[in-house]
């Protein structure tokens, strides 16, 4: 029995609903799960934009330093003060700076692509990591219920009960002093960054994991294979986990821009990325002071991430739909 | 917030480095202060907006350039004074310049007679007695005094009375009302400038006495006022009717002042300052509005100077701060233990650069050493130091940098080895100058561990600590006292002055043969040959690049159309006692 199986029985009771999504029903009767989600999702035009936006973006983050050398561009980290005026005021736009220069004379172009890298490093690590830690948490507090279940989901609680913006500023300017903290083993910057977003975010995962699988644990299908002789463990990962693909991939989806903005508050604060790293929420921060003069060096990465959370976020929607047509969001 | 730093205080450095902007002069050339003074027109009101408040109201405290403009400057003469353009001390309450004798050691002043206080609780004349208490006083904890342990402490019995062996300190002797002795035990120069400090402000025991006995004196908010101007309701014997903290700072004409005693011309008749502005807001304010005049800001934002600058240029004043920005090598461990490498560090580094993160020329004259070109001894030092190699583009030579990185025994001329540790302050527009250099360090083959915290977290906890093993400090620097190098280069250098905590010995030069000739050039007496003699030291610094000094800032100040505005050199700020409405 595979999981893809599982899945199937999992959506039987969704399939006449899908027939009123226009093709016709006997066709669809001989498509598989993931056929069936992809042409829902390719009739979606809003995701299908948003999947392509994210796409390139990661396209372009990943071949950053091509892109920035094939248009002439300097690298993120070159200075040049023949870009700065006798002030230091950086100059616009031009064709040797697509999007101007910082006030250190550095290609802003650069910066975002860079930038991207290191937002699209940072929320999609920082996301993997809550998300292996919500499920598996989940999944077991769920699963054993009990004692188990009642210290995971209080723990849960508690660190839900934290105010996280706080407590990551803490965090990370307690590890941005000097050698970093825990005697130099975290050190300040993009790593701890992912560490301490995954630290405050796995438990909205956890949390609807549980939910999800205290419903499935009282499947017919758990109990057949219970009965069978399976162990805990192959029930969990051969029987419940497969079900829980669907949630897993919308919600990782949705965390995914709230770690970008996460990311981006704090190095806007500054006890995020470190320099010269580029990162987008710190050139906000720096640019809020030249605002008047230097209205690209604002513009550029606002532009970046204001495009990113959004795709990100439409595309979680999608996902959604295409994987659970009766939430009916949009039918 | 700017301020001039010195020696023991440990909060007045951190003034200088946090410095906001400030601009530079043309390059190469200096636009040394030159300070005109006009005449003025009588009457009238002006407002000075500033973003703090003055840090006491106490005479015996005063230090820092707002509280010399707001307060030192318009409401108290001292025993000397500092005319506008002048960058010697004036006779203010002495008749005349002191008689030294006995090589340098014993200063004689005779005093004015029939200085009267501010109308109210005391009705006597300036006395000489007065002056030599308010000296004493300065070193009660309780005042709070910055500067009379480094600049007093060679008048004699000063020991005695700080330990409280002695009642009164036996070196300031008043023999009659207008006579007043002062005896060092050594011949130290600095001295004659260090009287022309606020400490010297009369203040008479009878009446302070009381107000001087508890844990916090009390004495700034009863004081009587000698100057042109006196704070509102000052007659009553408390100052709480014109002062209201963080706010504002009410000054009306003292009545008991005698325009011909004086040398200040004292134009308006009254003058208010205000607090809590915010810089951007307040240049905007001042330079479209009419009778405003800038207080603590050391230069308008960059964008609004820039635009300025180009419609409205005669508001705007330029004045060489006398301060000098570094980034400090720290000599006690390595790498930078190691003399080639600090060369090399100095050949590589963009000082044009760095500047620009400030504002660009306007703000400051790219260093070579450290002793500013308008303090004694600065041009000396200029010269030689600018001769070094590793000091003479300051858009920064990788040649030279090579060359040393070679003799370092780097053989490809770059370096190679273990990160090194580099804190900054996290504030542009410092974080913009640690980043730029970090990028130089970077292109010379260092990997830097660069951390930004807060400006006091800096010092407290990084800079200057010794035990932090901090390589690398970026933003720190150190202004004048007065116009004597001794005040910019002994507190900072002299190897005597590393302490565990509130180190402001930066690069911990600690070489015995240094050390005494700083030692020594304190007690040259003749002025001409003690500026000589601490351009020495300052050269002896450079050969061995302790640190790499790369700004003298300017400090730019801006008043409305209608307003004259006159500086005073001394406190590079305005002067309202020499300023006035057109």
């Amino acid at each position: 029995m595979t999981g893809i199986v599982d899945f199937e029985r999992s959506g039987e009771e969704t399939l006449p609903t899908l027939a009123e999504g226009g093709a016709g029903v006997q066709e669809i009767e001989a498509r598989s799960p993931l056929e069936l989600f992809w042409r829902r999702l390719r009739q979606d035009k809003v995701a299908m934009t948003a999947l392509v936006f994210v796409v390139l973006l990661i396209f372009v983050a990943v071949l950053a330093p091509l892109i920035v050398k094939i248009f002439g561009q300097r690298g993120p980290n070159v200075q040049g003060t023949k870009y700065l005026d006798s002030f230091g005021t950086p100059s616009g736009p031009s064709s040797a700076n697509f999007f101007g220069v910082d006030p250190l004379g550095r290609s802003v172009f650069s910066r975002v692509l860079y930038g991207a890298r290191v937002s699209l490093q940072v929320a999609l690590f920082a996301t993997a990591i809550s998300v292996t830690i919500g499920v598996t948490v989940g999944m077991v507090a769920a699963f054993y219920r009990g004692w188990v279940d009642t210290v995971l989901s209080r723990l849960i609680d508690v660190l839900l009960a934290f105010p996280i913006l706080l407590l990551a500023i803490g965090l990370a300017s307690a590890c941005s002093l000097g050698n970093g903290c825990l005697g130099g083993l975290i050190q300040p910057g993009k790593w701890l960054v992912m560490l301490v977003i995954a630290f405050v975010n796995w438990t909205y995962i956890a949390r609807i994991i549980r939910g999800q699988v205290l419903s499935l644990r009282e499947k017919e299908f758990v109990d057949a294979s219970r009965s069978l002789g399976a162990s805990n463990r192959r029930i969990i990962f051969r029987e419940l986990l497969p079900n829980l693909v669907a949630p897993i991939i919308v919600y990782s989806t949705l965390i995914i821009p709230q770690n970008v903005l996460f990311e981006a508050a704090l190095s806007f604060l500054g006890v995020g990325v470190q320099p010269p790293d580029a990162s987008w929420g710190q050139m906000i921060a720096d640019a809020t002071e030249i605002f008047d003069t230097a209205w690209w060096y604002m513009l550029a990465p606002g532009a970046a991430l204001l495009l990113t959370v959004l795709a990100f976020n439409l595309l979680g929607d999608g996902l959604q739909d295409a994987l659970n047509p009766r939430s009916g969001r949009n039918k | 917030m700017r301020t001039r730093l010195i020696g023991v205080a440990v909060i007045a450095l951190a003034l200088v480095v946090a410095g906001c902007g400030s601009s530079s002069n043309k390059t190469g050339g200096t636009s040394t202060g030159s300070v005109s003074v006009t005449k003025g027109k009588k009457g009238g009101t002006l407002t000075v907006l500033s973003a703090s408040d003055v840090d006491s109201l106490d005479p015996g405290y005063w230090y820092y350039q707002f509280d010399q403009q707001a307060l030192a400057e318009p409401t108290q003469r001292a025993l000397m004074g500092w005319e506008a353009a002048k960058k010697s001390p004036t006779p203010d309450l002495a008749k005349a310049q002191p008689k030294i004798t006995d090589g340098g050691k014993t200063f004689t002043f005779q005093l004015k007679p029939g200085i009267k206080y501010s109308p109210g609780p005391v009705k006597h004349t300036v006395r000489a007695a007065d002056i030599k208490y308010a000296m004493e006083r300065c070193f009660l904890p309780q005042v709070g005094n910055g500067y009379v342990n480094s600049y007093f402490q060679y008048i004699q019995g000063v020991d005695a009375f700080k330990s409280g062996k002695a009642k009164e300190i036996s070196g300031i002797q008043a023999p009659n009302e207008t006579t007043l002795v002062i005896k060092q035990t050594k011949p130290y120069g600095a001295l004659t400038q260090a009287l022309a400090l606020p400490c010297t402000t009369p203040v008479p025991k009878e009446y302070a006495a009381k107000y001087d006995s508890g844990k916090q004196s009390t004495y700034g908010q009863h004081q009587v006022f000698t100057g042109p101007y006196m704070i509102k309701g000052a007659e009553s014997g408390s100052t709480s009717a014109g002062y209201t903290p963080g706010k504002k700072i009410d000054l009306v004409r003292n009545p008991n002042w005698v325009a011909k005693t004086d040398f200040k011309p004292a134009y308006f008749d009254n003058i208010v300052f205000l607090g809590g502005n915010d810089l951007s807001v307040a240049s905007r304010k001042i330079l479209t509005g009419s009778s405003m005049m800038s207080g603590d800001f050391a230069a308008p934002p960059v964008d609004v100077l820039k635009q300025a600058l180009q419609t409205r240029k005669d508001q705007l004043k330029i004045l060489e701060a006398g301060s000098n920005r570094f980034i400090g090598l720290n000599t006690a461990i390595p790498p930078f233990n190691n003399e080639n490498i600090r060369k090399a560090v100095l050949a590589g580094t963009n000082r044009n650069a760095l500047r620009l993160t400030r504002g660009g020329p306007t703000l400051g004259t790219v260093a070579t050493n450290f002793i500013p070109p308008d303090i004694p001894g600065g041009k000396q030092a200029q010269a030689s130091a600018s001769a070094l190699d590793y000091m003479k583009n300051p858009n920064g030579d990788m040649a030279v940098a090579a060359k040393y990185f070679k003799a370092a025994g780097f053989k490809d001329g770059k370096y190679h080895g273990p990160r090194v540790l580099m804190v900054g302050d996290d504030q542009p527009p410092a974080s913009k100058t640690g980043e730029a250099f970090q990028q130089m360090l970077k292109d010379m083959g260092f990997n830097v561990n660069y951390r930004q915290v807060p400006h006091d977290v800096m010092y407290s906890k990084f800079c200057q600590v010794p035990k932090a093993k901090v390589q690398i400090c970026p933003n720190v620097g150190w202004g004048k006292d007065f116009f004597e190098a001794l005040s910019i280069i002994d507190p900072v250098f002299n190897g005597k002055n590393i302490v565990p905590s509130g180190n402001v010995n930066y690069s911990q030069q600690n070489d015995p043969k240094i050390n005494k000739m700083m030692d020594d050039a304190a007690f040259v007496v003749d002025p001409a040959k003690r500026a000589q003699a601490w351009a020495n030291v300052d050269d002896e610094l450079m050969k061995h690049a302790y640190s790499l000094p790369w700004l003298w800032d300017n400090d730019i100040n801006f008043a409305s159309k209608n307003v004259n505005l006159v500086q005073n050199l001394f406190n590079s700020s305005g002067d309202v006692t020499y300023s006035s409405l057109k």
